[in-house]
């Protein structure tokens, strides 16, 4: 794996215990991820997008393969060791917010700087909610705020600790167009200010057609790579 | 444990502690944790209330019941005791007092009578008071002094028979005194009407010049102690090796055998029972509430962990919400059960004539104990669940907790209960047939559950209307219904186990002492008086009892042993209360039904043995009383001869029977098959009851029958039915608190479930149902479970009941065949009410508030 290598899958695959038997929802798949690149997956619902989404956060052990996270083989950890990992390097947006209830936006936000031990995560939560424009609704809780406006928060909670990788499942899935504009504009603009790695989950074909990259999932087999000009796509992104 | 606690604190870092605190801080002012909270508040408010109430009450009643012993201990002797030990209770701060008992012959002029001689020394009596009359047969008042030197008090039976008046001479043993007041009535003077020698009290210095003590002659000593509680104990500690069990007796109100003490056992017993069950009621009610808390927070914890939260960072977040939920909850419920406490003291403050102002440490404590033991080991396999859910719940929202095993829960949960049940009561019997009994229950109902709900199903199929979509849902969630359906019957069996127990059990205390009972008792009632004094008080409009024949036996042997031998090592003169007066004498009855109150624990009732053939020809049957039994050894089969008159009569022990000393009825020790005592002449003994506003009538009634015996029971029945009043009371009490402790329960379940119901009700909702459709359906599911559950409690408490009568309380086992129909329908009603307001509340939010509301 060269250095700037971020994500390298060898023939990894997974396999699931049903009353039917043994099923392999994701058949064997290797690839590589180049730090700073950004990749959609995209595919119909039930193609294994969400599980290779998954496997690649260290959400879930594959059955076989190999995951190599900047570097690191994720193969050989256990739970705690991933967790570690994925707070060390790793941030999420999802379709349905995953806010904690029960915690103020500004809250959060914090979240992940707070279980890495941070002391500056209140005042970097402040900085990022300004930059995602919710200042003013940092004492607010997740269900007095809009879908949009709880997406920014999510996103804004992604970017806190300075991931390396942001991993994205259908951010824009639960949002009307005109918030999934926003969402998309400030996911791109963070990602490209902070050269993170970005991994997009979605079926939307537009969103996707933003990424450098796309890896077509069909039946838990990867099946066709689309690579884009990084500049270009950029570019009309942003610009 | 200590090690680890301390890694486990140092491993907390700032930010667990700080994120712990914001979490609880903000679920608490969000209403998240209002159900375990109360549900904690519930626990400990209720076991300080009824604890703290109880033990008062205890210690009030005790306090009063120790007026019947005269003191918090008595030593009983046959021989005086030493001097050090006496000084030695002195030293440690005890009061002391003595009294010295003594059978002996009391002369005026030419007339004599048996007495039972009390010389009392300065301090006596120790609790309670001594009251006396100016007239016999009068009502008397309390008064603080003992008699005089050269001075006697006597009861008012003792003017009859001695034909005297205030202000006469008396001569006992060599000494005379003068007759200044009319004993009416002794703290110590147990409850036994037969048994007693009308009493003389003397001063204990005066004892000496009548020379009543001397070889032969039977004297018994009292020692009385007052003082605390601990000092007492530690008092007998250092006595106990000394004493000598054939020789000393060591009493407390406890071991009072008599109507007060029992009724003050069963009553500890009571409250010890509602105790417990308030205990597993709010043990319910935090199992239901911690499940709910740690579903609801299965995303929150997906979500650290997806964030890097490492598990022991989770763990401590999580468990440091459970105390800090406790300790709030634990403050809280400590200031409400007091409060309640308090406002149930004031309310009965008027009735219960005793000072319940003493605080108690032991159930703040039990209190506290109960709080925390409910809420860690409840919370503990909700928690465990918790811990257990994956991070990849973030993106397959199925995901629950990997923890499918439900043996912890069941163990911790199980053993949770016994422990609180054996720590509060140290009563492993009591403990065990609630803890079995409910096991057996859980175990049976899940059977019939699961069968009902099939059955239910089947029945309700076809067009979808609210019965249809009620059993539709109870169907599809059978295990969680049943688990419900079984929470709800645990809980109002509880109630009824409370509500039964406590009019059962105050019903049998009335019935006791019921209005009309008899408050004067005749004895020596000529055959040939008979008759006429039955006329007689007809007369005068005083309703007479039936009429007892008594023969005076002197016993002889026992199996042909002489009985001097056979008893003089169990002697039952020893014994206070109903054994007063046995010796070598007794009362001796006959008839051949059996008296009401009386059972027969062993043999065949007098004349019910099959050997009619040989009727001549057998010896004669006498049944005897167990306590008797026990004390004499004697068995069925046993053959006891008595000397009644100048015959020599032969008796065959066929029966044991249990008599109930505290009925106020005339009781004997010996009831004789009539046959054997034809040829005697007996003297007849009957009870009446006169009003206290004809008291002044009783000198009329009984003037032409001087020599019958008046032995008036009034003060003691007063007595009596005082402290059954207030236990009664207080019981009524213990009641309504365990009945709101069950209502806040099924309010928590009612509730817990109804967050279950939201996803369901948002769904009914959004594809157009309508809201009456919804309601109708929601109230009829809370119905039927409210029935079934019901019914079931009202099964599984004829159980219970049967055991806890027969085993613990020592009551008759009763059916309650009328809460087999109110249970149920009360189920229906309780329950559909709480279902219906819990879904009023769900159906008041639009549907887009209650699809944002499901986390």
């Amino acid at each position: 794996m060269t250095p700037e290598t971020m994500i390298k899958t060898n023939g990894i695959s997974k396999t699931v215990t049903t009353t039917q038997g043994q099923l392999q929802i994701l058949k064997p798949i290797s690839f590589e991820v180049k730090a700073g690149e950004s990749i959609a997956i995209v595919g119909a619902s039930g193609s294994g997008k969400s599980t290779l989404l998954s496997l690649l956060a260290g959400l879930d052990e594959v059955s076989e393969g190999e995951i190599y996270i900047d570097g690191q083989a994720m193969q050989n950890m256990d739970e705690e060791k991933r967790a570690q990992l994925r707070g060390a390097k790793v941030g999420f947006i999802f379709q349905s917010f995953m806010l904690v209830q029960s915690l103020t936006a500004l809250e959060n936000i914090m979240l992940p700087a707070e279980i890495a031990g941070r002391d500056d995560a209140k005042k970097r939560a402040l900085h990022i909610l300004n930059l995602v424009g919710l200042d003013h609704r940092a004492s607010h809780y997740p269900n007095q705020l809009s879908g949009g406006e709880q997406q920014r928060v999510a996103i804004a909670r992604a970017f806190i600790s300075e991931p390396k990788i942001l991993f994205a499942d259908e951010p824009t899935g639960n949002l009307d167009a005109a918030n999934s504009d926003k969402i998309e504009k400030l996911l791109f603009e963070l990602n490209q200010n902070s050269h993170t790695t970005l991994v997009l989950v979605t079926h939307d074909p537009v969103l996707a057609g933003k990424c450098q990259r796309q890896l077509h999932m069909q039946a838990g087999e990867l099946k066709e790579v689309f690579t884009h000009s990084p500049y270009e796509q950029t570019a009309r992104q942003v610009g | 444990m200590n090690k680890l606690l301390d890694k486990w604190v140092n491993d907390m870092t700032n930010y667990t502690l700080s994120l712990a605190w914001r979490l609880f801080r903000h679920e608490t002012k969000r209403g998240e944790l209002t159900i375990i909270l109360l549900a904690i508040i519930l626990s400990v408010a209720s076991v300080l209330s009824l604890s703290l109430f109880s033990e008062r009450l205890k210690y009030a009643l005790t306090e009063k019941s120790a007026e019947f012993i005269a003191a918090d201990r008595v030593l009983e002797s046959n021989k005086p005791v030493e001097l050090a030990w006496i000084e030695k209770a002195q030293d440690m701060g005890l009061n002391t007092a003595h009294q010295t008992y003594a059978r002996s012959m009391v002369f005026f002029k030419e007339n004599m009578d048996l007495v039972d001689l009390r010389a009392a020394d300065t301090g006596y009596p120790l609790k309670g008071t001594l009251k006396v009359a100016d007239e016999p047969f009068t009502q008397g008042i309390a008064i603080d002094r003992l008699p005089t030197s050269g001075e006697a008090w006597i009861e008012s039976q003792l003017f009859q028979t001695l034909a005297m008046t205030i202000g006469d001479d008396i001569e006992v043993g060599d000494k005379i005194f003068r007759v200044s007041k009319v004993l009416t009535g002794v703290p110590d003077a147990g409850f036994s009407v037969f048994g007693g020698d009308p009493k003389v009290l003397i001063l204990k210095s005066d004892l000496a010049a009548t020379k009543v003590e001397g070889p032969g002659s039977r004297i018994d000593y009292s020692y009385f102690f007052t003082g605390e509680s601990g000092v007492l104990d530690d008092y007998y500690d250092w006595l106990e090796p000394q004493l000598d069990r054939e020789i000393h007796d060591w009493n407390s109100i406890e071991d009072d055998e008599s109507g007060i003490g029992r009724a003050v056992g069963r009553a500890g017993q009571y409250f010890l029972l509602a105790s417990l069950l308030a205990i597993v009621l709010a043990a319910v009610s935090i199992a239901v509430a911690a499940q709910r808390y740690s579903m609801r927070h299965y995303d929150p914890v997906a979500i650290m962990k997806t964030l890097g939260a490492p598990k022991k960072m989770v763990q401590q977040i999580y468990l440091l919400q459970i105390l800090f939920i406790t300790a709030l909850g634990i403050i809280i419920g400590v200031i409400f059960g007091f409060i309640i406490q308090q406002l149930v003291v004031a309310a009965i403050a008027g009735k219960v004539d005793v000072s319940i102002d003493v605080w108690h440490w032991r159930p703040l404590i039990i209190s506290i104990f109960t709080g925390t033991v409910c809420a860690v080991l409840f919370s503990l396999y909700p928690l465990m669940k918790l811990f257990s859910v994956s991070p990849l719940r973030v993106l397959r929202r199925d995901l629950g907790a990997n923890l499918s095993s439900r043996l912890i829960q069941f163990v911790a949960s199980g053993g949770a209960i016994f422990m609180l049940m054996w720590a509060y009561s140290q009563n492993v019997k009591v403990s065990a047939i609630l803890f079995i009994s409910g096991i057996i229950l859980v175990v049976s109902l899940l059977g019939v559950t699961y069968g009902l709900i099939w059955v239910g199903r089947k029945l309700g199929q076809g067009r979808m209307g609210a019965w249809q979509l009620a059993w539709a849902r109870i169907h599809r969630r059978a295990m969680d219904n049943s688990v419900q359906l079984i929470s709800f019957a645990v809980t109002i069996m509880l109630l009824l186990i409370v509500l039964v127990m406590r009019n059962d059990m105050v019903q049998q205390w009335q019935n006791q002492l019921p209005q009309g009972t008899p408050n004067y008792f005749l004895v020596n009632i000529s055959q040939a008086q008979q008759p006429n004094l039955q006329q007689h008080f007809v007369t005068n409009q005083v309703e007479i009892d039936k009429f007892y024949p008594v023969i005076r036996g002197r016993f002889v042997a026992v199996n042909d042993e002489k009985v001097l031998t056979a008893v003089s090592k169990e002697d039952p003169d020893a014994q206070s209360n109903g054994r007063d007066g046995l010796g070598r004498e007794a009362n001796l009855t006959w008839s051949n039904t059996l008296q009401k109150g009386s059972e027969v624990i062993a043999g065949k009732w007098l004349g019910e043995n099959n050997n009619s053939d040989t009727a001549t020809q057998r010896p004669y049957e006498v049944s005897i009383e167990r306590g008797i039994a026990e004390r004499m050894q004697l068995n069925l089969g046993d053959k006891l001869t008595f000397n009644i008159g100048s015959e020599i009569v032969d008796l065959n022990v066929t029966s044991i029977r249990n008599v109930n000393w505290q009925s106020m009825q005339p009781n004997f020790f010996f009831v004789i098959e009539p046959r054997a005592l034809k040829s005697f002449i007996p003297t007849y003994i009957s009870s009446f009851n006169l009003p206290t506003e004809r008291k002044s009538d009783i000198t009329q009634l009984m003037q032409p029958f001087a020599n019958v015996t008046l032995i008036d029971v009034d003060a003691r029945i007063n007595q009596l039915r005082s402290i059954v009043d207030q236990v009664s009371m207080a019981v009524e009490f213990i009641l309504i608190l365990v009945l709101a402790a069950g209502a806040l329960v099924l309010i928590a379940q009612v509730q817990a479930s109804m967050d279950e119901r939201q996803q369901e009700l948002a769904i009914l909702r959004t594809l157009g149902a309508k809201g009456s459709l919804i309601r109708a359906s929601v109230v009829f599911e809370f119905i039927i479970i409210g029935v079934v559950a019901g019914a079931m409690a009202a099964a599984a408490n004829e159980l219970s009941l049967y055991m806890l009568q027969t085993q613990i309380f020592q009551m008759p086992a009763s059916l309650h065949l009328e809460y087999w129909i109110i249970a149920p329908l009360a189920g229906a009603l309780v329950v559909g009410i709480l279902g219906a307001l819990g879904c009023w509340r769900l159906l008041s939010l639009n549907t887009s508030q209650l699809l944002r509301q499901m986390v």
